[in-house]
């Protein structure tokens, strides 16, 4: 048993180097930096929550502001990853597979080049204002279309939904066909199979779709940036002009801290819901 | 009395293969029915298309007088037991046979008290509580029985349930399903390409060859009187000799002429080894024996409560005998196999 255990902690040990080595020690540093102070642009080894309470106070807005777009976009991406995973997986047969690569395939595109697709789909003399100006719509380009949060959802949720079907189609692959058969020979009705069966099984992947997202988002600040215009300030520009000119890491930290301390109860409130939504019962 | 099931004219294809040709079955309230044949003869299409799960190309399907043709598995008085028994992965066994009665929304303790019952039946009522993932593989067969058994069917349809279990559970289980079948009643559809298993739980069984029923009957209806070479080879073993039958008498392919009415022109003469009776002299023979072949022993098996021996016959064909008793014979020997005439089925080959 003992000589068992020893084994057991010996075999752990390459993967918990690589986690503490990789994520716990650089993000601790930061954490530890958190409560740090900069007096005359030098950093102050303190402990004070200074930073925190200056993260509610002036970036609060900004804060909520970042939180219910992220959440809103890895809403909208969820879903259509789990329609699109659904899809794949139900219904079309022996393409499945090879839809979920040509999905994956999009992720070759790189990040800052469907940036710049959006704004050329999007921009004044975009192909979707040239468009509607031609079809007679509208009289002017829209100018809303592009450099506003409409924009910044559109994009990220596009770049993030290859990444958030994965984790759904996998899922879903692990259902078995005979146990939905075997529902509706018991009476249970297409949507009751979907909750009881396809959602209570699959809940896993689709909270991690959820979360992939959400957490990409959330700390994204290019998008907001390049597509975004001046009201979709999100926290991910705040952040990284703490660490870049405003030289000042303690507050940077504090706010990517509460960042990833949101986006966690959101993803626990998600899992939480989703668990008492297609729990068992007798 | 109006049959329970009723299948007039089914059929299905898919694609240009024809899977069940259009057929005909009516099948009685509390049958212990066995729909038996080889893997791809259609038998699994027919039970899915009773069940709901394939809509016929053609025909239409009664239950209950009640044309349920194009209602879908969740509309029909029918439940399956599954080959692969589809179990709520996520679920305790609990939950799993209370599944459908939350779906018909049976009231609480209606529900406790009947799945309790149903766990009792199939004597898992101590694990309840346990994961289905925690369970052994006949113990899973046993839940996706109580879950279907739990909805009181009018018909179960249980299709290939033992096929996943190794031989010794699989007797175990069969003894189970005729005792539950006994106890609760009930019209039990059992599909299953074992013959063994269809002779021991069935009392009525369909065989079915390339989409076709060839025999319906009692199991030993088929033993006996097979209606076809396919079905004579199929249900036990059986010795096969060809020959041409005309007048009562039927001339066996090594020359040999026995009685045997049934056909004329080319026949097939199914004889069960175990009416073969052999002896180095034929005057040893008993007086029953009116048939008589000539053959060489080629092996001799003692199996314990049989001895099973393998001959052939004059004309080459082989033959097989079993007896109680190995008596003196050693391969090479010279013998005379000799049966009853009642025992033989002479069919149209």
């Amino acid at each position: 048993m003992r000589q068992a255990l020893r084994t057991a902690s010996f075999q752990l040990l390459p993967g918990l180097a690589i986690l503490a080595g990789l994520f716990l020690l650089p993000l601790s540093y930061f954490f530890v930096v958190s409560f740090w102070q900069v007096r005359t642009f030098r950093l102050r080894p303190d402990a004070t929550l200074e930073q925190y309470a200056r993260v509610f106070t002036e970036y609060g807005s900004t804060l909520a502001w970042t939180l219910a777009i992220a959440t809103l976009i890895a809403t909208v991406t969820a879903a259509i990853a789990f329609a699109y995973a659904h899809y794949c997986r139900f219904r079309a047969g022996r393409f499945g597979d090879g839809l979920i690569f040509l999905s994956l395939v999009t992720l070759f595109g790189g990040y800052l080049a469907k940036i710049y697709m959006w704004k050329t789909i999007l921009g004044g003399t975009g192909a979707l204002n040239s468009a509607l100006m031609a079809l007679g719509l509208t009289s002017g380009p829209i100018p809303a279309l592009l450099f506003s949060p409409f924009a910044v959802i559109v994009t990220l949720t596009h770049y993030c939904l290859p990444l958030a079907i994965l984790p759904v189609y996998g899922a879903l692959r692990g259902l078995d066909d005979t146990a939905i058969e075997a529902a509706r020979d018991l009476g249970a009705s297409g949507p009751r199979i979907f909750r009881d069966l396809i959602l209570a099984q699959a809940r896993g992947g689709l909270t991690a779709a959820f979360a992939l997202t959400l957490v990409i988002t959330a700390a994204d600040y290019v998008t907001p940036l390049m597509v975004g215009g001046p009201s979709s300030n999100m926290i991910g520009l705040f952040i990284q002009s703490q660490f870049g000119n405003r030289l000042n890491s303690p507050l940077g930290s504090a706010m990517a801290f509460v960042t990833i301390a949101c986006c966690g109860l959101i993803v626990l409130t998600l899992s939480l819901t989703l668990r008492a939504l297609t729990r068992p019962r007798t | 009395m109006a049959p329970l099931v009723e299948l007039v004219g089914v059929g299905k294809g898919y694609g240009s293969a024809t899977a069940v040709h259009p057929l005909s079955l009516r099948i009685g309230e509390g049958e212990f029915v066995s729909i038996l044949g080889p893997s791809g003869c259609g038998k699994t299409t027919l039970l899915r298309m009773i069940g709901g799960f394939v809509t016929p190309d053609e025909g239409s399907i009664l239950i209950d007088g009640r044309d349920v043709t194009r209602k879908p598995p969740e509309k029909r008085a029918t439940n399956m037991v599954f080959q692969g028994y589809g179990l709520f992965p996520h679920m305790t066994v609990a939950q799993n046979v209370a599944y459908g009665l939350r779906i018909a929304r049976v009231a609480r303790t209606e529900r406790a008290r009947r799945v309790a019952e149903a766990l009792d039946l199939i004597r898992l009522a101590d694990l309840g509580d346990r994961a289905v993932s925690a369970l052994s593989g006949g113990q899973r067969q046993r839940v996706a029985l109580a879950r279907a058994l739990v909805m009181r069917p009018r018909v179960l349809l249980l299709d290939e349930p033992l096929s996943a279990l190794d031989l010794k559970l699989r007797l175990a289980m069969q003894e189970e399903f005729r005792r539950i079948h006994a106890q609760v009643g009930g019209t039990f559809i059992f599909v299953t390409h074992d013959q063994a298993e269809a002779m021991s739980l069935a009392s009525r069984i369909c065989v079915m060859e390339a989409g076709r029923i060839v025999q319906d009957g009692t199991p030993e209806d088929i033993y006996r009187r097979p209606a076809s070479r396919f079905v004579a080879g199929f249900i036990g073993e059986a010795n096969l000799f060809e020959g041409v039958g005309s007048d009562e008498r039927v001339r066996l392919s090594c020359g040999t002429v026995i009685p045997g009415a049934g056909a004329e022109g080319p026949i097939v003469c199914v004889v069960r080894p175990e009416a073969v009776t052999l002896a180095a002299d034929p005057a040893a023979l008993p007086d029953q024996c009116d048939a008589r072949l000539f053959a060489t022993v080629e092996d001799v098996v003692f199996l314990g409560p049989e001895v099973r021996t393998t001959l052939r016959t004059d004309s080459g064909a082989q033959a097989l005998a079993l007896s109680r008793t190995a008596g003196p014979l050693r391969p090479g020997d010279r013998v005379t196999m000799g049966w009853a005439t009642a025992d033989q089925q002479v069919i149209a080959a």
